[in-house]
């Protein structure tokens, strides 16, 4: 599958989820299946129900399927213990979470490398490598910050920077822009617009559509099936100007922050 | 490397509380400080103890004269005498041959004044009357002149020796070297040919093991005190007489050697009850058996001091475990960043493990240094005390005055361990529960 000429990050088979409740089950996933090639941009949306939260779970390998099969990188990621999981996760998915989600008690630059801790790759090089991506982010002078110290949208810049510092088969992010305002949100998206055009697979999980054209590709579940699937007409993407711009603005502000 | 950053990671998060971690050390800390405590304290006493007994003469078998209760119902016409007698010392020295010497005591309480100085009250005080050898057994040291010696002894001489507090009480601004101290009861005249060394406190020649204090004594010959004073011994208070009639108040036997005082004591013991198995006037202490009884209870003691420090270290224990299941609580949303980031169980339960370890280390420094300070502070706060509250330091039990902490070296090791123990055992249930939250539940975690 890999020597095809598109590579897949995931592969997703008749994915089912069952929930026992007491004396009833829930069919959260009734069979989903859908492939994620190498430099996707994929936005899942859905009405709360549909089981957009289940497959993001699954997804992020935080959960395993009742039934069906997701091949991460040709390894079927329903058949692990909790430790291979563990290690998948550190190894193979880069997070950010719409509450950002970072560790309170360690610096920018401590957080990024916090999935690298768990590889147990940590060494010199690793240093360099999490400063480089907090660079790349616009925090490059705020390394020895708490997350405390940072704005919003700042703290979901390390996030990302944290996603993607294992270099991970896809960024998995989960309403990512939710917690953020316009401004900011425009600045996440420019990001992620920028990180794509550079090659990386993005998962995004929302219910905003003005976020979800952004992304290539629109997935919309109901009711624990895949309602449609398909490229996103009319994309709106950010010139190179633009991107520049918001990071130009974004550097301003963090610079005045101080 | 990784384990230095798990450190690292625990200390920082014990940071974020510093109050909270202070609180949770403290229980630790004075859990290894008591432990520490206790035992150095247990040891000084029951040290004290030993040495007390030990001043009694390990070699020595102690008989006392007993004063019968009065039931002539104050009719002292039918004064009968009591206690052991001369014969009875001579005997025990003549027929046990595990006897080295024996030596003949009798003591009475007098007033004792000195006439050359009128602004010196007459103070009340103990009259020994004894022989030479008794410097020697009961270890008493001349700071000047001498003891009274053999031939004082045989020639009944009105000399005697005194102790320091007595030449400090009677004689403020004088030399009493061959001075001459008056007995107003007894209308009687000794020289005094030498002065003791000061000297604390110690059991009892009655071996009741409260301390006696020799610093009132006046030693003179038992046989000038026969001489001058018979056996019969009247007082007056207020407008009765009481009487009573003794040879002596106790004798002193040395055995020649410690292993030989079981048996001596026996054969001593058979001697003296030989026509009165159920004699009443006579007490016979064995220092020895004191002696050997004192270790047992140390030991006693000492588990008991355990005891206590151990249940205080549990209780800081506990501590630790509330405290860090509050934290497991509280940071229900980092566990699930971090299981969400590739951190393993193992992971997880690790890095509550290293907090709980780092806080019951920190505690168990900082209880081993404080333990170490029990001497100085031990002595500061007599110090503190005598200074400012005379009164309540002179009321304080005399080992409680004297007693000098002694750190038991094994307790230091043991203390530490005990405390890392508890660390790990009591952190092992909230570190393990952290483990196992679900990572989806816990991310979902406000």
């Amino acid at each position: 599958m890999s020597e095809t000429s598109t590579r897949m990050a995931a592969v997703i088979r008749d994915l089912q989820k069952h929930y026992v409740l007491k004396s009833e089950t829930v069919r959260a996933l009734r069979g989903v299946s859908f492939d994620v090639p190498e430099g996707d941009y994929v936005a899942i949306m859905g009405p709360s129900g549909s089981g957009k939260s289940t497959l993001l779970n699954l997804l992020g390998c935080l959960d395993q399927p009742t039934h069906g099969s997701f091949l991460l990188g040709g390894d079927d990621v329903a058949q692990m213990t909790d430790d291979e999981l563990s290690t998948i996760r550190a190894s193979r998915i880069g997070f950010v979470f719409q509450s950002y989600n970072l560790i309170a008690q360690l610096s920018v630059v401590e957080n990024i490398e916090v999935p690298l801790y768990y590889m147990g790759n940590l060494n010199a090089q690793s240093r360099k490598r999490s400063i480089e991506l907090a660079k790349m982010v616009g925090l490059g002078e705020r390394l020895d910050h708490r997350p405390t110290q940072l704005s919003g949208g700042q703290q979901q810049r390390v996030a990302i920077a944290r996603s993607l510092v294992n270099d991970p088969y896809f960024i998995l992010a989960d309403e990512a822009t939710g917690n953020l305002d316009s401004v900011t949100t425009e600045e996440i998206l420019a990001l992620f617009q920028r990180l794509n055009d550079e090659g990386k697979t993005i998962i995004m999980v929302t219910h905003e559509d003005e976020v979800a054209e952004h992304a290539k590709r629109v997935i919309r579940l109901r009711d624990g099936e895949i309602q449609f699937d398909k490229p996103v007409e009319g994309r709106k993407v950010f010139t190179v100007e633009q991107i520049q711009e918001i990071a130009h603005n974004a550097d301003v502000a963090t610079r005045s922050a101080d | 490397m990784l384990y230095f950053r798990t450190v690292k990671l625990g200390t920082k998060s014990l940071l974020l509380h510093p109050m909270r971690s202070l609180l949770t050390v403290l229980g630790i800390f004075i859990g290894v400080a008591s432990v520490i405590w206790l035992l150095a304290i247990g040891e000084g006493i029951s040290k004290e103890a030993q040495r007390q007994i030990e001043d009694l003469g390990a070699e020595n078998i102690i008989i006392r004269s007993i004063q019968p209760p009065d039931e002539s119902g104050g009719n002292f016409r039918q004064i009968t005498a009591f206690g052991v007698t001369r014969n009875e010392c001579k005997l025990i020295n003549d027929t046990i041959s595990t006897v080295k010497r024996v030596l003949p005591i009798r003591e009475l309480s007098q007033k004792f004044a000195y006439t050359g100085n009128p602004n010196v009250k007459p103070v009340d005080g103990r009259l020994v009357g004894c022989t030479s050898d008794y410097a020697e057994v009961t270890r008493l040291e001349i700071e000047r002149g001498h003891f009274l010696t053999t031939r004082e002894v045989e020639l009944n001489r009105p000399v005697c020796v005194i102790a320091a507090r007595l030449a400090d009480k009677l004689f403020p601004s004088e030399d009493p070297l061959n001075k001459q101290i008056y007995l107003p009861e007894k209308k009687e005249l000794f020289k005094i040919v030498g002065v003791l060394k000061h000297r604390n406190a110690t059991a009892a020649i009655g071996g009741s093991l409260a301390a006696q204090d020799f610093s009132l004594d006046i030693y003179i010959p038992v046989t000038t005190m026969r001489a001058r004073m018979t056996d019969q011994e009247t007082k007056r208070s207020g407008g009765s007489f009481s009487s009573k009639l003794f040879e002596l108040s106790q004798i002193t036997v040395q055995v020649k050697s410690a292993d030989d005082v079981p048996r001596t004591a026996e054969l001593v013991e058979a001697t003296l009850r030989q026509n009165d198995p159920n004699r009443q006037d006579i007490s016979v202490v064995v220092p020895y058996e004191l002696l050997e009884q004192a270790k047992t209870t140390r030991l006693m003691f000492m588990m008991f001091m355990g005891l206590i420090a151990a249940i205080s270290l549990i209780v800081g224990g506990i501590g630790i475990m509330n405290i860090m299941l509050a934290t497991v609580t509280e940071r229900t949303r980092e566990i699930g960043i971090r299981r969400a980031l590739g951190g393993k169980q193992r992971d997880i339960v690790l890095q509550f493990l290293v907090e709980t370890i780092t806080l019951s280390i920190v505690g168990g420094i900082t209880g081993i240094l404080m333990g170490l300070l029990c001497p100085v502070v031990i002595d500061v706060s007599r110090w503190g005390l005598e200074y400012f509250a005379p009164q309540l330091y002179a009321g304080l039990p005399e080992v409680a005055r004297v007693m000098r902490p002694t750190i038991v070296p094994i307790s230091i090791p043991v203390a530490f361990g005990i405390s890392v123990v508890v660390g790990v055992f009591f952190g092992l249930y909230p570190a393990v529960r952290a483990a196992q939250l679900d990572p989806i539940e816990a991310l979902r975690h406000e």
